[in-house]
């Protein structure tokens, strides 16, 4: 059976919110909007967010390391939220292992989010319902998209490509791979909800080169075929405003 | 760190340089690489006016507005010696400043040193707040009157997209667009998006109609161009050449036929020339269908090493990008600098330094880099005032100029100083007390943020999270005004009087970059009873004609619904 999942590289996040801003811009007119926001230009404004960014610092200056931890619901496979939800408005889908809430049964009672360990789901006070990531369902099962495009919006929007996403069943994906040989980890493991979401710990970088960068391919004595030139003239150093 | 922000910084910087030519690291794999038009010859060649017969009544200026000097007579000073310009660029206080000195125009056309204005035309600059120095003072200097009422600076024009906390001083607001509602085009003449391996140029196509009365900034500058018929902007019988910015992108010419233009890609009647070429009426097009980008790729062995590659720089200069077929060789000694000095010294016919600025000038002019502390620290009282302050913007916000967007805003909704907790703690304060940051002009209230990722004599703050009450259409009890706060208040925009001169920028004497990161401060709890709000707060800016009425408590947006909320019941 397939489960989506992020895996999310913490020795890369630089805590820049691109993700947190291109979720809002796609979910807010998607299938799970809106995305309301309240007293958006007053004080202590608030709103929904399916995605934040949490920055942690750890040891005494100046052995100091500042984290970047982007926290979003983790698509549990033996979700806690789905069971004590009264109406069946929570659900995990069966063909890609998505938790997702259908706001037309959401009685907004909130035992999902009491339910789950992770902090993951919000409530939206206007609408009176219980809204969480959806991976961007719209998106990643929209299949007039090209396939590089079926993506959640903050994997696409990651600067550094801290954000990886893909079938965490299937061994030999990308995200599996990255699970298996950079020491990737589950939040809260002791609560058996088993996180499909994963994250790469802090770890020493090391320079990735490939063999064929370290070896000419091509034959550095061999003539180029050089552009031929127009005629001189003007030049930028000759523009005078 | 960033030391072009320190008024030791050109030397830091070109010590940097020269350490990197000495490892022969520079255009080489894994060193400096270069991105075209660079490099450009050292000096590189445009040269500003140099001397006051460039500025004359009803007369486009006489050379470029900014450029690059490279010897004492190439300064734009009068027979005294001193400044012609009203920031004083390129005169011997700072005779390399290549950007201008904006950041005392302000204070320059309020004392009248050079010369007093009429009108100051602000475009993209929050000199009211974040973008200037001493902003407290600048404000006031903004409405300041002479001895007869008169205002200082009588007229004032304010280009902004949003209510910036400078609208409120303007005189006559040119409401611009946002860049999702205009055309740009970053040019090859500017600064343009160059790939190490080769010229790269953009553009910008507007996506949705400018809202109300605002008209795109660029616009405005064709306008005025033509106008006054300033000769790039009108043909020779004196009517108009553009008809607006997108027809200027498309057919200006650096001068008639030399096919230089703003935008590098699809030159040439049909679009088959890049770089040089006559303009191409479907330029514009052409770029619309390859993404707004055009990507010259070079031959490989004109990658790399390009200050000595003779194929590079045949080609550079076939395609107009550098004036000689020449070697572009680093100084290590620079005797650009050294003449200067030598001028200094009395050592050099032609334009002599006043005398106040001579001691300067040698010190500074070095033509070997050198390490000296920043000019602030020796005129300061550095045993009271130990603590460097630094400001920078947030990642989230770092290019937007709408930081008070809904989303942003709950990101970071106001600042804090960040302190390191053995500071905090030797001034008698905790995380998130109260506290006053005093420099030697000016303090400020402000939380403390404890945080062992600050060094323990430097403490730091989020830049321009700090608004004033009312501005950027946020309620007048915002976070942003009532607990966010500005470190720019502490930082002045003049060095105290010293003997090269009484009102000399706080700034590096060679460039005259601003010195933003050269404040020192003191930071010590603030009483009980005061206010929990920082300071210094303004009196609220209202809202004006023709802005969005109250706003709802709630928001929702939907894409297709632009500018309604969306109906929740």
């Amino acid at each position: 059976m397939t489960q989506l999942a992020l895996v999310i590289d913490l020795n890369v996040c630089v805590g820049c919110h691109a993700c947190v801003t291109s979720c809002k811009e796609w979910n807010t007119s998607g299938w799970a909007g809106p995305m309301t926001d309240q007293r958006p230009y007053a004080e202590d404004p608030t709103g929904t967010f399916f995605n934040r960014v949490q920055t942690y610092e750890a040891g005494v200056f100046p052995d100091t390391e500042t984290y970047h931890f982007p926290k979003s619901c983790l698509h549990c496979e033996d979700p806690p939220c789905v069971p004590v939800c009264p109406t069946g408005a929570s659900y995990k889908r069966e063909d890609n292992g998505v938790v997702l809430v259908d706001y037309d049964k959401c009685i907004g009672c909130k035992y999902c989010s009491w339910a789950c360990p992770y902090g993951a789901r919000e409530i939206d006070e206007k609408q009176r319902v219980m809204k969480k990531c959806t991976l961007c369902i719209d998106r990643i099962t929209d299949m007039s998209l090209p396939e590089s495009e079926r993506k959640p919006a903050c994997v696409l929007a990651c600067p550094t490509s801290a954000r990886l996403f893909g079938d965490v069943h299937d061994s030999d994906s990308e995200v599996s791979v990255a699970i298996r040989e950079q020491g990737g980890y589950a939040l809260q493991p002791e609560w058996g909800t088993k996180p499909a979401n994963h994250y790469l710990p802090r770890r020493k970088t090391r320079i990735q080169i490939h063999e064929d960068e370290l070896v000419r391919a091509d034959n550095p004595l061999k003539k180029e075929q050089l552009p031929s030139l127009p005629e001189g003239g003007e030049t930028l150093d000759d523009v005078a405003w | 760190m960033d030391r072009q922000l320190d008024s030791n910084g050109f030397q830091a910087i070109r010590s940097l340089g020269i350490l990197m030519t000495i490892l022969g690291t520079i255009d080489r794999p894994g060193g400096f690489r270069h991105k075209a038009p660079f490099p450009r010859p050292i000096p590189p060649c445009p040269k500003p006016p140099n001397s006051p017969q460039g500025v004359q009544p009803n007369t486009p200026l006489d050379g470029m507005p900014l450029g690059w000097p490279s010897k004492p007579d190439d300064l734009f000073v009068d027979e005294q010696g001193e400044a012609v310009r009203i920031d004083k660029a390129f005169s011997w206080e700072y005779p390399l400043s290549v950007h201008g000195l904006m950041h005392n125009v302000i204070t320059n056309a309020w004392r009248g040193d050079p010369y007093p204005i009429d009108t100051l035309l602000l475009f993209m600059a929050n000199m009211a707040w974040n973008s200037s120095m001493n902003t407290e003072n600048v404000r006031d200097m903004l409405k300041d009157k002479d001895e007869n009422g008169e205002y200082k600076i009588p007229f004032i024009i304010v280009a902004d997209a949003f209510q910036s906390e400078t609208v409120a001083f303007a005189d006559l607001v040119l409401p611009d667009t946002t860049y999702l509602e205009r055309h740009d085009a970053m040019s090859m003449l500017d600064r343009p998006i160059s790939e190490f391996d080769g010229p790269v140029d953009s553009v910008r196509i507007p996506v949705v109609p400018p809202k109300g009365e605002c008209k795109p900034f660029q616009e405005v500058l064709i306008e005025l161009g033509s106008r006054l018929g300033l000769p790039a902007f009108v043909k020779e019988d004196g009517s108009r050449k553009f008809r607006d910015y997108p027809d200027f992108i498309t057919n200006y010419e650096s001068s008639p036929g030399s096919g230089i233009g703003f935008l590098a890609g699809w030159r040439g009647k049909g679009g088959e020339k890049f770089l040089k070429g006559e303009p191409n009426p479907r330029q514009w097009e052409m770029y619309q269908k390859n993404g707004c980008v055009y990507h010259y790729e070079l031959p490989k062995s004109y990658q790399y090493m390009r200050n000595w590659n003779q194929g590079y720089l045949e080609w550079a200069r076939a395609h107009g990008m550098t004036r000689y077929v020449e070697p572009i060789t680093l100084h290590l000694y620079s005797e650009v600098l050294q003449r200067f000095r030598l001028a200094a010294q009395g050592k050099l016919p032609g334009k002599q330094p006043p005398e106040r600025l001579r001691k300067r000038i040698i010190d500074h002019f070095d033509p070997l880099p050198f390490y000296t502390a920043p000019l602030e620290h020796k005129l300061i009282d550095s045993r009271q005032y130990q603590i460097s302050a630094l400001t920078q913007r947030p990642m989230a916000m770092y290019h937007s100029w709408d930081s008070q967007n809904a989303w942003l805003r709950q990101i970071h909704t106001h600042n804090y100083l960040f302190v390191n907790p053995k500071l905090a703690e030797a001034n008698g304060f905790g995380d998130g007390d109260w506290i006053w940051v005093e420099s030697p002009t000016n303090k400020v209230r402000c939380m403390a943020r404890l945080s062992e990722a600050v060094e323990p004599t430097t403490v730091w703050t989020w830049n321009a999270i700090g608004k004033a009450a009312g501005a950027w259409g946020l309620s007048p009890k915002a976070n942003e005004s009532q607990k966010g706060f500005l470190l720019n208040h502490l930082i002045s925009e003049e060095l105290p009087p010293c003997e090269a001169g009484e009102y000399l920028s706080n700034s590096d004497p060679v460039t005259g970059q601003a010195a933003w990161f050269d404040v020192r401060v003191k930071v010590y709890p603030a009483g009980k009873d005061e206010p929990k709000v920082t300071s210094p707060q303004f009196k609220v800016q209202k809202k004006v004609p023709g802005q969005d009425p109250q706003r709802g408590k709630w928001q929702a947006y939907f894409a297709g619904m632009f500018r309604r909320k969306h109906k929740l019941d």
